[in-house]
């Protein structure tokens, strides 16, 4: 979340009128810290997350809140005397930022998944600033070093680490995670995935909602208990269902992850609707449910992360490009590759991807610029690709 | 081209030459295999293997030197891929995907059986598999478990205390992508792999290290280095890219005692050594020039980099009953071993202060951005050690944006405004 983005994270000021979900999920969306906050004056441990394939249910089976990090300032004055100009992803250099600078110390654990290789790379840096300054107040670390390559190994590496992570959190809260707790952790985040899902229904092929509010109502999610998530989504999906389409084009968004709504506000005022984006921010936070009926829900779980959960990290090819080949193929009018100034590694994907949507004919536009500060010049080249473009 | 003052450094060159115009001909005459793979895999098991290898780094080098690397990089960028991407990494698939055996160094590289990766970033195994892609070659990679237990002082560790040096699921994960490896080798080669011939070759590489360990001793405690920098480099990276090879255990030793002779004699590589400098990082490959730019002037010697540093450190195994965990051991910390925090950073510390140096240049590769992770933990434990660090910011293989006059005073106002002023202070103080 940019600092812009953001407004007064004081988690008494959260809109208690049940009537409005849609206001308390944009709410959540845009003060990502507070549930957070109000769990840990309530004396309940919490453990934030950087990304989207550590398991949040193992977290909230252990009896902690768990949230995904994603407020700090990328421009925080200390980052530059730990942090290069230009190698590490604005998102990573803010979390970087909030945690030197004591702003996570609410935390009882800052869970690093390996999601991809800056966040490997940020726990080995957060390491060091603690060993060399233990008067900064960085909360303990903990990397779950899943490896997303697909073979044998991997997957009995990752499930091994999973059982060390759950030995791990069952040591912070002091409580044993038991199947019962594991079934209830399952069901209550399966319930916020259908929502979303739900949610993702009314953007394609016939969108009731924008982009840029879909994106929000999603990332609230990551913020808030995933009971209340489903039931505020829920809500929100009635009332939405209502409405009358959206008129624009349908636009897809590929490349690197967008925690922030610059990129969809931008292409939506340019007359086009944003229907998806290849993104665990947006379209595929949810992915499919853990299977409760499983008999080792514990495996279950890993496997939702190991197997249905995006990763630049995620390999072969075939597996990596399987949800843009088959979404960008259904109902989408054009795609926008979004590579900001500091990508090193999607650009590899980008000749392949490009190539797989001219041989369809499918418009595309590939973007450099930081979606968080549009240049003009930027703007008219979106207006002039969406204006271009037939519905199909 | 920068001078070679040690009769080995020509006995390697001639030797690579050789070694790859012989490697031309088995591959196209006799239908040979060979694999191309990047600098930090286990090499070891290709030799054993009789695998010829070609690694990806050397052949950037060798582009890069020819000049060649803004024709292909630029070839890359026009097929889609953006400047921003890695170039080190990517130069010599870029000199397949052009497609132009005319102009490539020495012909080009021929279909190799086998590419191979170590997954240490999120680009190798995009870039690969393109590579593999076009030549219609097999694609192997080796993913890389990251660490949380780095204790400190590595190094005293490494050599006999590696299986508590690293964690064990770290090195139990790491034999098992080695043995995906041996299989795809025993089925390019249709040979079987012999644990016994590992063994054997370990302990040749740990005599060749010693050699390596032997050098580096006499440069730190001669008075002025025999040798420079860049010398060491072409002996030891000729050496450790066939490592335990009779050559490369030969060629250490006829290293370590042309330097042996040397400090007899008092020979120095520049009689005016007035400065000892450090280099971290990967080399300029363009411009070795500007590694001996600074001795006329300021009687600046470059005496370290990794290249040689590493080779005792990083590769010596003692212990050997179990040879594959041993190389496991050597292969999994590498990359934090020589680039990110808490290791690299204590590392090079301690080896700035072994080798008696007065400051510091460290590469920040601007065309290959993510190379430059845990370069500010390095510059400031050395500036912290009392070592002045001058962050070079440059590109190892693409010359487009370096401007060699432009570089070179940089670092003399570096060396005269601050590494001078600074030496003069603290010897006034001592
Ligand atoms: S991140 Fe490092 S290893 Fe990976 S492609 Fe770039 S330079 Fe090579």
């Amino acid at each position: 979340m940019r600092t812009s983005d953001m407004k007064n994270s004081d988690f008494t000021a959260k809109p208690r009128n049940t009537i409005a979900p849609i206001d308390r999920l944009i709410w959540h969306y845009e003060n990502p810290d507070a549930e957070a906050m109000a769990a840990a004056a309530g004396n309940v441990p919490v453990v934030g997350v950087t990304s989207n394939t550590a398991p949040w249910e193992l977290i909230r089976a252990a009896g902690a809140f768990p949230c995904v990090i994603n407020s700090g300032n990328p421009n925080y004055p200390d980052i530059g005397t730990f942090m290069e100009e230009g190698v590490f992803e604005e998102r990573i250099r803010a979390i970087f930022g909030a945690a030197i600078s004591g702003d996570l110390q609410h935390l009882s654990l800052l869970l690093i998944p390996r999601t991809s290789e800056q966040e490997y790379k940020l726990y080995l840096y957060l390491r060091e600033v603690a060993r060399q300054d233990p008067t900064r107040r960085i909360p303990p670390l903990y990397l779950y070093d899943m490896l997303h390559t697909r073979s044998p190994e991997s997957y009995s590496y990752g499930l091994e680490r999973t059982l060390c992570l759950k030995e791990r959190l069952e040591e912070l809260t002091g409580k044993r995670i038991d199947d019962a707790a594991l079934l209830y952790a399952v069901r209550e985040s399966n319930s916020a995935r259908k929502a979303i899902r739900k949610l993702l229904s009314l953007r394609n092929p016939v969108p009731r909602v924008t982009g840029t509010e879909a994106l929000t109502l999603i990332g609230a999610s990551f913020f808030i208990s995933r009971d209340e998530y489903a039931h505020l989504a829920g809500q929100a999906v009635e009332m939405i269902e209502g409405r009358a389409p959206v008129a624009g084009k349908r636009v897809m968004i590929a490349g690197s992850p967008l925690n922030h709504r610059g990129l969809h506000h931008a292409l939506e005022k340019h007359g086009a609707v944003v229907v998806a984006e290849d993104d665990w921010w947006g379209s595929r936070s949810a992915g499919m449910d853990i299977a409760d009926g499983s008999d080792d829900l514990l495996k279950a779980i890993f496997e939702k992360y190991y197997l249905d959960a995006p990763s630049p990290r995620v390999f072969p090819f075939e597996i990596a490009d399987a949800w843009f080949q088959e979404e960008s193929t259904h109902g989408i009018d054009g795609v926008v590759f979004y590579l900001p100034p500091e990508d090193c590694v999607v650009g590899w994907d980008y000749p392949r991807r490009r190539r797989f949507l001219d041989e369809r004919r499918i418009p595309h536009l590939l973007m450099r610029e930081d979606a968080g500060s549009i240049s003009e010049e930027c703007h008219e080249q979106i207006e002039r690709f969406v204006n271009n473009i037939c519905i199909r | 081209m920068a001078e070679k003052q040690l009769h080995c450094t020509l006995a390697a060159g001639e030797h690579q030459k050789a070694w790859f115009a012989q490697l031309r001909k088995d591959v196209f005459e006799k239908q040979r295999p060979y694999a191309i793979i990047q600098a930090d895999m286990p090499f070891e098991l290709f030799h054993v293997m009789e695998v010829p290898v070609v690694s990806n780094q050397y052949w950037a080098a060798i582009i890069s030197a020819k000049r060649l690397s803004g024709y292909y990089l630029d070839a890359l960028n026009s097929m889609g891929f953006h400047e921003g991407l890695c170039r080190y990494c990517s130069l010599a698939a870029a000199s397949t995907l052009a497609n132009d055996p005319e102009h490539a160094p020495w012909g080009g590289l021929p279909k190799p059986a086998l590419l191979s990766a170590r997954l240490t970033c999120d680009c190798l195994q995009r870039v690969f598999a393109i590579w593999a892609e076009a030549f219609g070659s097999e694609c192997l990679f080796i993913d890389n478990p990251g660490a949380a237990d780095l204790p400190p002082r590595w190094w005293e560790f490494s050599r006999y205390h590696w299986r508590e040096l690293f964690e064990e699921h770290r090195l139990k994960f790491t034999v098992t992508q080695f043995q995906n490896l041996i299989e795809a080798l025993e089925r390019v080669t249709g040979r079987q792999f012999q644990i016994d011939r590992l063994r054997d070759l370990m302990e040749r590489v740990n005599r060749q290290e010693e050699y390596f360990e032997e050098a580096l001793q006499m440069i730190c405690s001669a008075p002025r280095t025999p040798v420079r920098m860049h010398e060491q480099v072409a002996n030891v990276m000729a050496a450790q890219w066939k490592r335990g090879s009779d050559w490369a255990v030969e060629h250490a030793r006829t290293f370590r005692d042309e330097i042996r002779n040397r400090v007899r004699q008092g020979v120095a590589a520049c009689p005016g050594e007035r400065l000892r400098l450090m280099w971290v990082g990967a080399g300029i490959w363009h411009d070795t020039d500007f590694y001996t730019a600074f001795e006329e002037e300021f009687g600046a010697v470059f005496v370290w980099s990794m290249y040689l540093a590493f080779g005792p450190d990083g590769y010596i195994r003692y212990g050997l009953d179990d040879p594959l965990l041993a190389l496991a051991s050597r292969t999994v910390s590498m990359n934090e071993q020589l680039h990110n925090p808490p290791w690299a950073n204590e590392w090079i510390v301690h080896q700035a202060k072994l080798h008696r140096i007065d400051a510091a240049l460290v590469l920040t590769p601007m065309g290959t951005r993510p190379a430059a992770t845990g370069n500010r933990f390095i510059e400031r434990a050395l500036e912290q050690a009392g070592i002045p660090v001058l962050p070079v910011v440059a590109d190892m293989v693409d010359a487009r944006d370096w401007d060699p006059d432009a570089m070179r005073l940089k670092v003399s106002e570096f060396l005269r405004h601050r590494v001078l002023p600074h030496l003069n202070s603290a010897r006034r103080h001592s």
